[in-house]
């Protein structure tokens, strides 16, 4: 016990590394479909539009531990496609890091939608109208306009659903449980701590870290939005002119 | 030679537009709201037509009879719009690049440095459309509609969000692209200075029907079309030779037909053709030649057309040209003003506009 206060501990530093490990994986995994979907919402009109937005949307307003539930109806080793993977391939999610990805990306989905299909949506057709008028197949159109004219607001998006990710709590335990090493992430570390006698300190350790990861994702992400709209000229002053 | 017949309804609104446009420039111009852009929108693609056919040069790029309906990016058809529409996160070379690039190389008409120098545009190549004025956009706009080799050129009010000093200088890039350059253009404005400056065929357009299409001394005399140029403002446009100048006196006097004209001090070479507008409001009318006035046209015409407006009368007079006089009720009444008498039309020197040369 010479460690001083501030030293993690094995256990701690695991913890850490899997909650990184997992938002990375989360935040990469998202990356294609959120913005699919975002189009499809901002672009399209099409029958079930409203069905998909609500279904995108609701693990914001749920209470995390429903979609935990879900998931493990779904996707556990009894679950109904679990099952299946389970038996055919022999590929188990529940209780597996893995398991605790898909529980972050269902959670941080619908930041990521939200944001990008606002940047999506704020790009000026007219813009694209013109590129197709030079000769741009629509593909080629999203690819050269929309996509970078909408990029501050999708890495604004990936950032949230990062930082989501990070903090991501209910869905997780419910789906993959607290298990130390596999799916024990920052969050899920600390509660175990504060039901520990004497794991005060290291709760507090865990939760300043926490703290410093988020501030310095969402200011990473101001400076990234900052930066792109200097690049594109669009007006950067703030907005306290009412 | 483009050919087309489009219907398209739209809420309360209905558009058929049929006809034939055969000269190099045409102007499409009418009133806000006439259906201009949306028949632009319908040439280029922007907008699907309900009914109709489309062909461009030979090619069928809208049937709906046997369903064909070219897509936007497969049509070739440059457009420049009045809020230029360059790409924010591109800089002026990306931009004017944009369709060139998609383009194989064979089918590239305009050559890059080409285009460049008639717009003048070398100097910005690294900056980004925000730090472009107004006028810069407009010319970079258009050189990349011109870049990608376009067979048809849409101009949708390029200089409308112009200032009148900017649009002065834009007009002569304008003129040129239309002398150097040999792409077919329809050029949409409701200000007929602009289009004069380009081309004197028009296209007149009101309530989504095409009134009539042709040199736009004949067009603005059909009598569809009267009352609607009157409500734009619409001068008398009269071409007319330069016979001699007086700088001395500070006129310069022009022929029309038989008769001659003062107009302010021109400095275009004797023998060349001009055109002059002259505000129907600043024609009058007297049963006899006036003497003792300052007034220094006065040219004898015959009354062949009086159109009743809703607070004033327009009296076509033929003088040799066709002019039209902007007159009160009372007027006709008190001086019996009718089919077939004569009068002398009045116009100042200083009223006549020289809008072309």
């Amino acid at each position: 016990m010479t460690d001083s206060i501030f030293t993690l501990s094995p256990p701690e530093i695991a913890a850490l590394l899997l909650s990184a490990k997992v938002a990375v994986f989360c935040t990469l995994n998202i990356c294609i479909p959120g913005v699919a979907v975002a189009w499809l919402l901002a672009k399209k009109s099409f029958i079930g539009k409203s069905l998909l937005d609500g279904l995108v949307h609701l693990p914001l307003v749920l209470p995390p531990v429903i979609p935990g539930f879900l998931l493990l109806l779904l996707l556990g080793n009894q679950g109904l496609i679990g099952k299946w993977l389970n038996t055919t391939f022999g590929i188990s999610i529940a209780f597996t890091w893995v398991g605790a990805v898909i529980a972050s990306a269902v959670m941080g989905f619908p930041l990521m939608v939200r944001s990008a299909r606002l940047a999506i949506s704020q790009v000026d057709s007219g813009l694209e109208a013109a590129a197709q008028s030079l000769g741009a197949c629509p593909l080629r159109v999203f690819f050269t306009v929309t996509l970078p004219l909408a990029m501050p607001g999708i890495v604004t998006g990936l950032i949230l659903a990062f930082s989501r990710s990070l903090g991501e709590f209910g869905a997780t335990i419910t789906f993959v449980g607290n298990i130390e090493g596999e799916t024990r992430t920052l969050p899920l570390a600390i509660y175990t701590y504060t039901q520990l006698p004497g794991g005060d300190t290291a709760a507090t350790r865990l939760v300043i870290i926490s703290m410093v990861i988020a501030l310095v994702a969402l200011m990473f992400s101001e400076v990234l939005e900052r930066q792109a709209n200097k690049r594109i000229g669009r007006d950067i002053a703030p907005k306290n002119n009412r | 030679m483009i050919e087309l017949d489009l219907e398209r309804t739209q809420g309360n609104f209905s558009l058929r537009a049929q006809c034939i446009m055969t000269e190099q420039v045409i102007g499409l111009f009418g009133p806000s709201g006439a259906g201009k852009s949306t028949l632009l929108a319908m040439i280029a693609g922007l907008i699907k037509p309900d009914t109709g056919y489309l062909i461009v040069d030979g090619e069928w790029l809208f049937d709906s009879k046997r369903g064909i309906n070219v897509p936007l990016h497969k049509r070739h058809i440059g457009m420049v719009f009045q809020d230029s529409r360059l790409f924010p996160h591109l800089n002026v070379h990306e931009n004017l690049s944009y369709g060139f690039n998609l383009l194989a190389p064979k089918d590239r008409v305009l050559g890059f440095q080409q285009i460049i120098e008639m717009l003048e545009i070398g100097h910005l190549m690294v900056q980004k459309p925000h730090q472009l004025s107004g006028g810069e956009k407009q010319r970079v706009a258009l050189g990349r509609a011109l870049l990608m080799s376009p067979r048809l050129l849409l101009l949708d009010e390029p200089l409308a969000s112009l200032d009148v000093r900017l649009k002065h200088q834009i007009l002569p890039f304008l003129r040129r692209v239309k002398d150097e350059i040999n792409i077919p253009m329809i050029y949409v404005s409701h200000a007929i200075e602009e289009i004069l400056t380009l081309t004197s065929h028009i296209a007149m357009i009101d309530d989504g029907k095409i009134l009539a299409v042709g040199p736009f001394e004949e067009v603005l005399h059909d009598a569809r079309v009267l009352a609607i140029a009157y409500s734009l403002g619409l001068e008398n446009v009269i071409n007319a030779q330069v016979a001699a100048h007086y700088p001395q006196y500070g006129y310069t006097s022009v022929t029309v037909d038989t008769q001659t004209l003062s107009i302010p001090n021109i400095s275009v070479p004797v023998g060349s053709t001009v055109a002059v507008s002259i505000t129907a409001s600043n024609i009058a009318l007297a049963k006899q030649k006036i003497v003792g006035v300052t007034i220094q046209n006065q040219l004898l015409g015959k009354v062949i057309n009086i159109k009743s407006l809703e607070k004033s009368v327009l009296v076509t007079l033929d003088v040799g040209c066709l002019l039209i006089a902007e007159v009160t009720a009372k007027a006709i009444v008190d001086m019996k003003i009718e089919l077939g008498a004569k009068f002398y039309c009045l116009i100042k020197t200083q009223s006549i506009r020289l809008i072309k040369f």
